[in-house]
């Protein structure tokens, strides 16, 4: 252990020496620690803000492609020209299927429809305004639903279910949640029985059938009746209708288990979406008709900046150890040219080379471990500093940045994520850094720091040691 | 082999043995020719003294002797096994120690530490090191005072002291000395030859000398001179 003591009468031999080794390793250590302490904090950041929005996959007809594909409605198998057809339907069933994927945390799925009115319910008045007459128009507005406290209007306060359960996943199919000006108008209430027409205008279908209903729920709409003249009726808010997703179908004239028009389910992480594909494709869709398509944006929103920030930081991290090494290195090697007669002089008593070379590892480590301790305490603040300094900077332009008008397809009937209702996504970008040190970050430092000590020690250290001890006393210095 | 055949044979083998030493160097694209064909036996118990003008190639034989360098052709026995075969590093490590002219101290160190620091890479045997240090030092003329201090602030006596005593303090078989008073006075010149001839008579080791000084070579038992690249007695 006799290199040990060398190294440490050495060390103490030369202090100024030690503590400017010592100071260039803090400044590396403490720049590669902030570094890495920024990369974790935004690691962390991505890791809540997946957890707190998660991301809406949307899954829904692409009419382009089931014309491609040729199993669109043709004249020869009974179709119209120009209709879907039975293979552009998205099934219940399925959409079942899938929402059990494990990476599924929620699901919801919409069926847009029509109710045409009956003889025991009549489409909603409101005072001084005169129906249009039109055909066609005069139909409720009658939404399928899987859970109606999911619907936007209800998350967002402007629908408020006043009586009744509403409609939810185990609803019976025939339930109805109707406005209460409609109920009024029709003195209905909870339990009522009434009956609906087909409210679509396929030609094909029979308009003059009723099929039965149970009101199962009364809410009330914050939004005011249009008064004006030739307003449709079905856009009254009067004459919203709620069924469950298997009644609006029957309504579209659809038989068996319901047919839905787009499906969304929330996955607790965006990078999921692999999973739920091969679920899907599992469950019988086919995912060239029904595509998924992902809607990540206010993910994105939440740790764009701090991905940037981070992004910053890895680079920071690279180019502070390369330079690092790279200054290290020469400083160990000019110590070490400095010191060759020294190693000479060792090698001729036939101390034996890794030892010389431990002896000045054990130099260089012995800064680089005390550097790492003060790195250590410092650079939770400076990284804390120049981290939200920098996250801030990103955020701003950010904000200023020019907004991404893609629509969001998951935003219909409330099955956004959000529930915003909007296409620009309603959460504000993570503007602060929460740095901590953990013992993985003293662990990655520890071993930059001292992978650094050691090959800006041992890559000249090596050089110089291929020589035998003559040459190296003798070629002087 | 018995005990008393082994004795006899350590009586009898030369402790060092140059056989047929040649060496050069390539120096301005010509090959320099420094030693040709060198042979001699060095016996334990004796001092030899190395003498020739400068430019004849005695540090280069000190550096062959003392497994510095390797021969260009020839042997360096030791005991009778070649140098190369035991290992140079070993061979220097347990056989041999060296005076280097330019004493080659270790400055960050104190002169007990250099001594201690000798004896450790050479594995000395027993224990109390920094006591045994201190000895010699004390020995060869290094006031306690000094002992303790770091080398650079020693006088060049003490310094050369300090050298000669981590060589003996190796504990080794030959010990081999270049220039070793040349930076000395001369009552301490007078003093460390006395120390030499000590450890060749009195602890039986084989001390090789490499000198410029007459005094140095009167002492010796022995006077090799190295002229034209050869090794001849006187």
């Amino acid at each position: 252990m006799n290199f040990l003591k060398r190294a440490w009468w050495r060390l103490r031999a030369h202090v100024i020496k030690t503590l400017m080794l010592t100071g260039l390793f803090f400044v590396v250590c403490t720049l590669v620690l902030s570094g890495f302490l920024i990369q974790s904090a935004a690691a962390r950041a991505a890791d809540g803000a997946k957890k707190s929005v998660g991301a809406v996959v949307t899954m829904q007809l692409d009419l382009n492609a089931l014309m491609n594909s040729g199993k669109g409605g043709t004249p020869a198998n009974g179709q119209s020209p120009g209709l879907i057809g039975p293979n552009g339907d998205l099934h219940i069933d399925l959409v079942d299927k899938i929402c059990k994927s494990p990476v599924v945390v929620q699901c919801n799925y919409t069926t847009q429809g029509g109710a045409a009115p009956s003889s025991d319910i009549k489409l909603y008045q409101p005072p001084g305004a005169q129906s249009s007459g039109g055909v066609g128009v005069d139909f409720f507005q009658g939404d399928g639903v899987r859970d109606l406290n999911a619907v936007q209007d209800f998350r967002n306060g402007d629908s408020k279910l006043i009586a009744g359960t509403g409609i939810g996943p185990d609803s019976p199919a025939d339930g109805v949640v109707i406005e209460k000006r409609l109920a009024d108008a029709n003195h209905l209430k909870v339990g009522a029985k009434v009956h609906f027409k087909i409210g679509e205008l396929d030609p094909a279908l029979d308009h003059t059938k009723e099929f039965p209903y149970t009101v199962v729920g009364i809410y009330s709409s914050d939004k005011a009746s249009a008064t004006g003249q030739n307003v449709p009726a079905m856009l009254d808010p009067g004459n919203q209708l709620y069924f469950t997703a298997a009644g609006a179908s029957t309504l579209l004239g659809k038989t068996g288990d319901g047919v839905v028009n787009q499906a969304t389910f929330t996955l607790a992480d965006p990078a999921d979406l692999g999973r739920l594909k091969a679920d899907a494709t599992a469950a019988g869709a086919d995912l060239s008709i029904f595509p998924l398509s992902i809607n990540d944006k206010e993910y994105q929103t939440l740790v764009g900046p701090i991905t940037k920030t981070a992004g910053f930081a890895t680079v920071t991290v690279w180019l502070v150890s390369i330079g690092g090494t790279v200054i290290l290195g020469l400083i160990v090697a000019f110590s070490l040219r400095e010191r060759r007669k020294e190693m000479g002089v060792l090698l001729s008593m036939g101390e034996k080379k890794p030892r010389l070379l431990g002896q000045h590892l054990v130099e260089v480590f012995a800064c680089a471990v005390l550097a790492i301790a003060g790195a250590t305490a410092i650079s939770t603040v400076l990284s804390r500093s120049v981290g939200n300094h920098m996250l801030a900077g990103e955020v701003s332009s950010a904000e200023n940045a020019p907004k991404d008008n893609t629509p969001d397809h998951s935003n219909v009937l409330g099955a956004s994520s959000s529930g915003s209702g909007s296409d620009t996504p309603t959460v504000t970008p993570i503007s602060k850094l929460d740095v901590r040190v953990s013992s993985s970050d003293i662990a990655r430092i520890g071993a930059a720091g001292l992978g650094i000590a050691a090959a800006a020690t041992l890559i000249p250290g090596i050089a110089v040691l291929r020589l035998n001890p003559r040459e190296i006393l003798t070629k002087g210095d | 082999m018995t005990a008393a055949a082994t004795d006899e044979k350590a009586t009898k083998t030369p402790v060092l043995q140059l056989a047929g030493v040649s060496h050069s160097y390539a120096s301005g694209g010509r090959k320099r020719i420094i030693l040709k064909n060198v042979s001699h036996s060095f016996q334990s118990g004796r001092m030899y003294a190395v003498v020739g003008p400068s430019g004849s190639g005695k540090t280069t034989l000190l550096a062959l002797a003392s497994g510095l360098d390797t021969p260009v052709s020839g042997k360096v026995r030791f005991r009778g096994d070649d140098v190369a075969e035991l290992g140079l590093g070993r061979y220097r490590n347990r056989h041999v120690a060296t005076v280097f002219q330019n004493l080659n101290l270790l400055n960050y160190m104190t002169a007990v530490q250099n001594v201690v620091s000798a004896m450790e890479i050479t594995g000395a045997r027993g224990g109390r090191k920094k006591q045994r240090a201190e000895q010699i030092l004390t020995r060869l003329g290094v006031e306690p005072v000094d002992q303790h201090r770091r080398t650079l602030q020693l006088s060049g006596g003490q310094q050369q002291r300090v050298a000669i005593a981590r060589a003996l303090a190796c504990e080794v078989d030959v010990l081999f000395a270049d220039e070793p008073t040349g930076s000395l006075d001369q009552d301490t010149a007078t003093e460390i030859v006395t120390v030499f001839r000590a450890l060749a008579h009195e602890e039986g080791k084989c001390v090789i000398v490499v000198t410029h000084s007459r005094e140095v070579a009167a002492a010796a038992d022995e006077v090799l001179r190295l002229r034209a690249g050869a090794l001849v007695k006187g």
